[in-house]
């Protein structure tokens, strides 16, 4: 071997080492957290058993959100203006169109959007969200009777007052609320597995697998990561009909069943922010900005044709504005404009009904001509 | 790489006494003040132009600037936000991109390879000057922007993300968190200018190609069609220190952060030292 030969071979070889390594550890890692999990075997009874039967009061947890509905980034039209990426150049700009959010559409973006949160839980009547956004944070703290939501971005808090029969609102997207919401819909047109055995946040799970029996609906199968232990839904992910890719991931990174600090829950808005009082009988979007006709309009409630997977949600007319954002993104089809996301389907008919549900669009047409 | 081994005792105080040197030949540069001075201003800007103006509207301008003028500590975290995606990576790559190949051109390297000093050694001590420079850089702009803020601005506790209010030491104690996490941020930096420094005899070549470095890598972290190449970037977490200003601190992205710049610094430390240590010093 020759003299420069030598000399670049061993010029190379550290770093090559070096790469080596690193690039090793990174793919090893992951595998290794999936090492053999082995759980006594259940049947999807047992299983559904052990959810239902969970004796968990208290826990925190760091929750991964993402989705791929098909349909182009919302957190970039919405919202808290919270779609810059962490290595962005353009450092913490937000859309400076001033215009305040529909509650709509920030709605939207949080069940649309890819998110990181921190759940906390202690007991039925307390229980606080932080959904992490770059360099923003939003807040929903439940404690006993009192109810915040605190947006950094407006520096902006809202309170509410629950009524004593009031149940927990639940809506914090949390694994276990979703779970909650798919495991309702078991009946005999859904079939039940178990799934091979997993990790998620580091505990083993059982893998329980809704496929509903429908062909009507755009849900393939929806996948529930169950604690082996605690029984609590640690990740729910859901595949859309023909399609292998999950269109909706909510899953526990970190879990913890530890009693949160009580802390947590005791939010007093800072100073210097604006505190709306939010009065829980009207409703929230009534109460803050809307229009008084929809009061007359809200004597007609939304009504729900068919049940399980096939349910068809209508809206009357006139009660509910989609955000003029997401009418953008529809296109016209028989009877009406169609909004179509990979596990939902929105069809606003001609006469200004909303119709939607994870359900094809045939049937959305065929339940809109039949009413 | 035996010699070293054998003779690592006394030569140990010869890197330290190096590392002291090098030190104090880096903090009397003018330039190097020049570099930080530079920093400094961009709190001063801020501070100025925001007690001079009537204060922006929520939700404008870079984040936590309409809190500026309630709070004036405020302006350190705004000017950490406003050097991080360019200033702080140009003052780093001049510095980082010097290390090696400034020696180089002003032929000096010849004569520190004399000295008893191996050249893993010697590449070590540079890195670990980049490095000081690195927590003096984002020190500067914290303790600068503190100031300025309190001359300007009332102070008082600080409303962290989470709505939580802590009071003015532990407020201090968060920004410090906060220009540790900027400087880890910038560790793999440092190795990717110290790497470029060893190709080079021409200092600003090293320094554009290590600005370059920094910036494609935020470019490409705004491209959603290049996501799964995200998390290798280097510049993946530079804006995560937000989270250490939530109740309570989320401290994932800093775990995230502190692996992915060391494995920076190994690929990058192992290919500077490969070309460093078999590189013909000429000149």
């Amino acid at each position: 071997m020759t003299r420069t030969g030598r000399k670049s071979w061993r010029q190379w070889t550290p770093a090559a080492v070096a790469a080596g390594a690193v690039g090793a550890a990174a793919l090893v890692a992951p595998f290794s957290a999936n090492a053999a999990v082995d759980l006594p075997d259940k049947t999807a009874a047992e299983v559904l058993a052990l959810v239902q039967e969970k004796d968990v009061d208290a826990f925190s947890g760091t929750v991964e959100q993402s989705s791929n509905l098909g349909l182009p980034d919302l957190s970039a039209l919405g919202a808290a203006g919270g779609g810059m990426s962490p290595g962005g150049g353009t450092t913490g700009t937000n859309n400076d169109d001033g215009g305040e959010p529909s509650p709509a559409s920030a709605a939207m973006e949080l069940i649309t959007g890819s998110h990181s949160a921190q759940v906390f839980v202690n007991g039925p009547d307390q229980a606080r969200l932080q959904v992490l956004d770059p360099l923003e944070e939003r807040n929903v703290v439940r404690n006993g009777d009192d109810l915040w939501y605190y947006n950094s971005d407006e520096n902006e808090a809202f309170h509410a007052t629950l009524e004593d029969h009031e149940k927990p609102d639940g809506a914090t997207s949390a694994p276990n609320d979703v779970a909650a919401h798919f495991l309702e819909k078991i009946d005999p047109s859904t079939e039940v597995t178990v799934g091979s055995d997993r990790m998620v946040a580091g505990r083993a799970v059982y893998d329980l697998v809704l496929t509903p029996r429908s062909t009507e609906t755009l849900v393939g199968s929806v996948s529930i990561a169950v604690d082996g232990e605690t029984g609590l839904p640690l990740g729910v992910t859901v595949a859309a009909a023909g399609s292998s890719d999950p269109a909706f991931n909510s899953t526990f990174t970190d879990i913890s069943y530890e009693e949160p600090s009580a802390d947590l829950f005791a939010f007093t808005p800072p100073e210097g922010a604006t505190v709306t009082e939010v009065d829980p009988g009207e409703h929230k979007a009534e109460h803050q900005r809307e229009h008084a006709d929809k009061e007359a309009a809200a004597a007609e409630k939304p009504t729900v044709v068919g049940e399980g997977w096939d349910a068809v949600v209508i809206v009357p007319a006139g009660q509910q504005e989609i955000p003029p954002e997401l009418m953008q993104l529809s296109t016209q089809v028989n009877g009406g404009q169609l909004l179509s996301t990979a596990l939902v389907n929105v069809l606003i008919t001609d006469d200004g009904r909303i119709l939607a549900g994870s359900v094809t669009v045939e049937r959305l047409q065929a339940v809109a001509s039949g009413q | 790489m035996s010699s070293s081994t054998t003779a690592a005792a006394p030569r140990k105080s010869a890197g330290g006494r190096f590392l002291a040197s090098e030190l104090s030949v880096l903090f009397r540069r003018r330039r190097t003040w020049a570099l930080l001075a530079a920093l400094a201003a961009i709190p001063v800007l801020i501070a100025v132009a925001v007690r001079l103006s009537s204060g922006p509207s929520p939700g404008r301008g870079p984040a936590f600037l309409d809190q500026v003028s309630q709070n004036g500590l405020f302006v350190a975290v705004v000017a950490t936000i406003v050097a991080i995606p360019l200033f702080l990576p140009l003052t780093v790559g001049v510095v980082a991109g010097d290390t090696v190949a400034g020696e180089a051109s002003t032929g000096t390297l010849r004569y520190l390879l004399m000295s008893p000093v191996a050249r893993g050694r010697l590449l070590a001590v540079k890195y670990v000057g980049a490095v000081v420079f690195c927590l003096a850089a984002t020190f500067t702009v914290a303790i600068v922007g503190t100031l300025m803020g309190a001359l300007l601005f009332p102070v008082g506790p600080v409303t962290l993300l989470s709505g939580t209010s802590i009071g003015v030491p532990e407020a201090l104690l968060r920004i410090a968190l906060v220009c540790l996490y900027v400087t880890l941020s910038l560790l793999g930096l440092c190795a990717v200018g110290l790497f470029m420094s060893t190709l080079t005899d021409v200092p600003v070549g090293a320094m554009a190609a290590t600005v370059v470095a920094s910036v494609v890598s935020q470019v490409v972290g705004q491209l959603p069609q290049l996501e799964w190449i995200h998390p290798w970037l280097l510049t993946q977490y530079w804006l995560g220190f937000a989270d250490l200003l939530r109740d309570p601190i989320v401290w994932d992205s800093f775990a995230a952060n502190a692996l992915l710049q060391a494995g920076y610094v190994v690929v990058f430390g192992a290919l500077a030292y490969g070309r460093f240590s078999t590189k013909d010093v000429l000149a």
